[in-house]
């Protein structure tokens, strides 16, 4: 009997998948002989849509470029505005703006959790993460009205205040938060199942990572320390004490504990930023009316770390009050195509997922 | 009214539904049967839903499906393939690709079936509406049965659309989507051959010219 | 980072962002002298921007040194129509996934790489969709419908206008009924 190659789709419609691409894979009885992704499923023509629009037209559907993980998004343009058209923010807004950042990071990471877990069949851990992650989402909902789509960061601060007791609530929640996460550790970082399944898959060699372009997790858990909050500071981090986890492995074991790290500096940043928060200055600077805020014609690059890596943005203005081109960049395209690709040959068809999700795979952002 | 008619489209009538709802509806909600009320109520509590996430409302299924909001209590259940399942989420814009798959998964989910179009993407294209790539009406393509409004919805908003459903569905007031399909299917089939192309069907093989294919 | 002024003239938009420019032809030299003599070792993104008004694209290759903390922007112009340009994926295999975008949305052609097929439209018969000159909104009246739900079925633009004009017109006779009963000059 010979084994004969059969291609099959891992995906659009399929429980374990991040998000709405499909992967299709040559099977060699159950080993990957060769992946292609193919992606294309939620664009949504964003690039073009944002060159018809001005500032405040575009900012209202910037968020919605990355679906899991709307605030970078809303960082990068922010920031992009603010760098092209030449605004300042006040010490308090970037206070506020960095603990925007992390706790939508905390919420990302919790949400990763339980779709890594659930990719292995562990489905308890994705009951407890998604009601934390809730709870954060309902923080959000007090600050700024919306669970998942915030469209609170805007050029030049943030569009309005904490409301009261706010700082003290999210106190409590991480509190709760650090109570909870030795539960996660018993669960599933020392799980014996987890071990035994990511230990050893998805290796990334560590000489090729930088020179690809890798960014995030896939960086970190190979041993190499780079995070843009340390290397390129934005906003306060340059003030705030944080470590960055690293570990050698470079398998998706690795890359779970990188995370679990990151979960931990973020409650750490979270507690500075609510003992130094200024408790006066202004949230949003004095901005011209939206047909006459202009971009002058010059062009910029930002980036932010988002959970899963260095989120781009290019943008270029023409000294009219459209936005004449922005182009994103997320972790996922060079992940989702470069790595990925490479990555499940060889591997087998149950492991695909689980290599996806510790990628941190986002389709929305790679086709916009 | 008449470049609507040139532009192909066939076009769903509300007020005639409406009426026509009423008119045959009219004496069945008195005069089920105890095994017909039995056998509806027992469909109202068992729903499965298909596992496809289509577009930016599915960030809001998993914490519908987990502990916090847990819509398992109603019977809710979500299954891998359209082949178990009774109910399609379409949850929020439809682009172009999708919508191929979402017709092919729709057609291969047995009957009865129904459609649950979540966000105001379905509604009227949302805010997409000058997108080359999305849809703007998913009631042209396929048979929606309820719409849940927002962008994205909140969970207590799509427990409570389920909960409308099966309540329809329990008392017989619903005309489902799928019988509207069957009936009419040569105005959807239209609708979709005038944005989707002559096939319908996802190109699987024939598409990638000059791809090596090893 | 002293080499990169020796040889480019160097902008510095930012503390950490700089920019220096080069021609289509000279494109490969010099990303390979960068690459190769600089810190900045990585590229991170292959951007385009449509000046229509001139007649030319301007792609942006941004490069990212190895302690990922500066970054440099390669600019490079090129014509709308008929121009291309030698693909980097030779050199840096993320660069193929980036060009098939490019290709695939403003139509450039990049010699060399092979995976310049559809990468998010599937079976998209019209220009490609980025450039200009398509208008999206034109697009969307001609291929959808979705102003079926209003009851009149009107246009809300000319409805606005109607009523601009119709506003203007009680004005300016509001204002002559004013002017004639007293017979002088107003706002004297």
């Amino acid at each position: 009997m010979e084994n004969r190659l059969v291609t099959i789709f891992h995906g659009p419609q399929h429980p374990g998948i991040t998000g709405n691409m499909s992967v299709e894979l040559d099977l060699l009885g159950e080993t990957i002989h060769r992946a292609r992704t193919h992606v294309g499923y939620l664009h949504r023509g964003f690039e073009k849509l944002i060159e018809r629009r001005t500032v405040i037209q575009a900012f209202t559907i910037v968020c919605r470029i990355c679906v899991p993980e709307p605030d970078p998004n809303e960082e990068n343009f922010a920031r992009a505005v603010e760098g092209l058209a030449g605004i300042e923010i006040s010490e308090r807004a970037q206070y506020i703006r960095v603990m925007v950042q992390e706790m939508s990071r905390l919420a990302a990471q919790l949400l990763w959790m339980g779709g890594q877990s659930g990719s292995i069949g562990l489905e308890t851990v994705g009951q407890w993460s998604l009601y934390d992650r809730d709870l954060i989402l309902d923080l959000f909902e007090q600050l700024t009205g919306g669970r998942v789509y915030h469209m609170y960061t805007y050029p030049g601060g943030v569009r309005r205040d904490l409301p009261e007791g706010f700082l003290r609530r999210l106190g409590e929640l991480l509190d709760h938060l650090e109570k909870q996460l030795p539960r996660y550790d018993r669960t599933f970082f020392d799980n014996a199942t987890l071990r035994k399944r990511a230990i050893g898959v998805g290796v990334i060699d560590p000489d090729e990572a930088l020179a690809n372009g890798y960014v995030g997790q896939a960086l970190r858990g190979c041993g190499i320390r780079r995070d843009l909050r340390r290397d390129n500071p934005y906003l306060v981090y340059d003030r705030l004490e944080f470590d960055i986890p690293v570990f050698d492995g470079g398998d998706v074991y690795s890359r779970a504990l990188v995370r679990r790290g990151e979960m931990r500096e973020s409650i750490r940043i979270l507690r500075q930023v609510i003992a130094q928060m200024p408790a006066e200055g202004a949230i949003m600077q004095k901005l011209p009316k939206h047909r006459k805020f202009t971009l002058p014609r010059d062009d910029i690059y930002v980036a932010t770390e988002s959970a899963r890596g260095e989120f781009g943005y290019y943008m270029a203005g023409d000294g009219s009050e459209y936005i004449r081109r922005m182009q994103v960049k997320g972790p996922s395209l060079i992940h989702g195509f470069t790595l990925l690709e490479s990555l499940l040959v060889g591997e087998e068809l149950s492991n695909v997922a689980l290599i996806m999700n510790s990628l941190g795979i986002c389709p929305p952002e790679i086709e916009r | 009214m008449s470049e609507y008619e040139q532009s192909g489209f066939v076009p769903y009538d509300p007020q005639a539904e409406q009426q026509s709802l009423e008119a045959e509806t009219e004496g069945i909600r008195n005069t089920q049967t105890l095994i017909e009320k039995a056998i509806r109520w027992f469909h109202a509590r068992s729903m499965f839903v298909v596992a496809y996430g289509t577009g930016c409302g599915a960030i809001e299924m998993p914490p519908v499906f987990t502990s916090r909001y847990d819509i398992e209590r109603l019977g809710v259940v979500g299954v891998a393939t359209p082949r178990q399942a009774d109910i399609l989420i379409v949850s929020g814009y439809a682009s172009l690709k999708t919508l191929r798959r979402i017709i092919r998964t729709y057609e291969q989910m047995s009957e009865p079936k129904y459609v649950i179009a979540l966000g105001s993407c379905t509604i009227n294209g949302g805010m997409y509406w000058d997108s080359y790539n999305t849809i703007k009406r998913l009631e042209d393509y396929i048979g929606v049965d309820m719409y849940v409004a927002g962008c994205m919805p909140r969970p207590e908003a799509i427990i409570e659309g389920f909960v409308k459903l099966q309540a329809a569905i329990r008392d017989n007031t619903l005309r489902p989507g799928y019988v509207r399909y069957r009936e009419n299917l040569a105005g959807y089939k239209a609708n979709q051959t005038k944005v989707l192309g002559e096939r319908i069907a996802p190109e699987y093989e024939e598409n990638y010219a000059g791809m090596e294919l090893s | 980072m002293t080499y990169l002024y020796e040889q480019y003239d160097v902008q510095e938009k930012h503390p950490r962002l700089f920019a220096i420019r080069t021609e289509a032809s000279t494109l490969i030299e010099t990303l390979q002298e960068v690459t190769t003599h600089t810190e900045f070792v990585t590229l991170a993104q292959i951007a385009c921007t449509d000046w229509i008004e001139e007649e030319r694209f301007e792609l942006t290759y941004l490069l990212t040194d190895r302690a990922r903390s500066r970054n440099l922007m390669v600019k490079v112009p090129l014509p709308r129509t008929g121009g291309s340009l030698p693909s980097l994926a030779f050199r840096f295999p993320q660069a193929e996934v980036m060009e098939r975008d490019l290709h695939e949305m403003y139509g450039i052609v990049f010699e060399g790489n092979t995976t310049l097929y559809d990468f998010v439209l599937e079976g998209w018969h019209d220009i490609p969709p980025m450039r200009r000159e398509f208008d999206t909104l034109a697009y969307v009246r001609e291929h959808y419908d979705f102003q079926r739900g209003r009851t009149d079925g009107k246009d809300v633009k000319v409805e606005q206008k109607r009523r601009r004009e119709e506003a203007k017109k009680r004005k300016a006779e509001a204002q002559q009924q004013a002017q004639t009963p007293e017979g002088a000059p107003h706002g004297e």
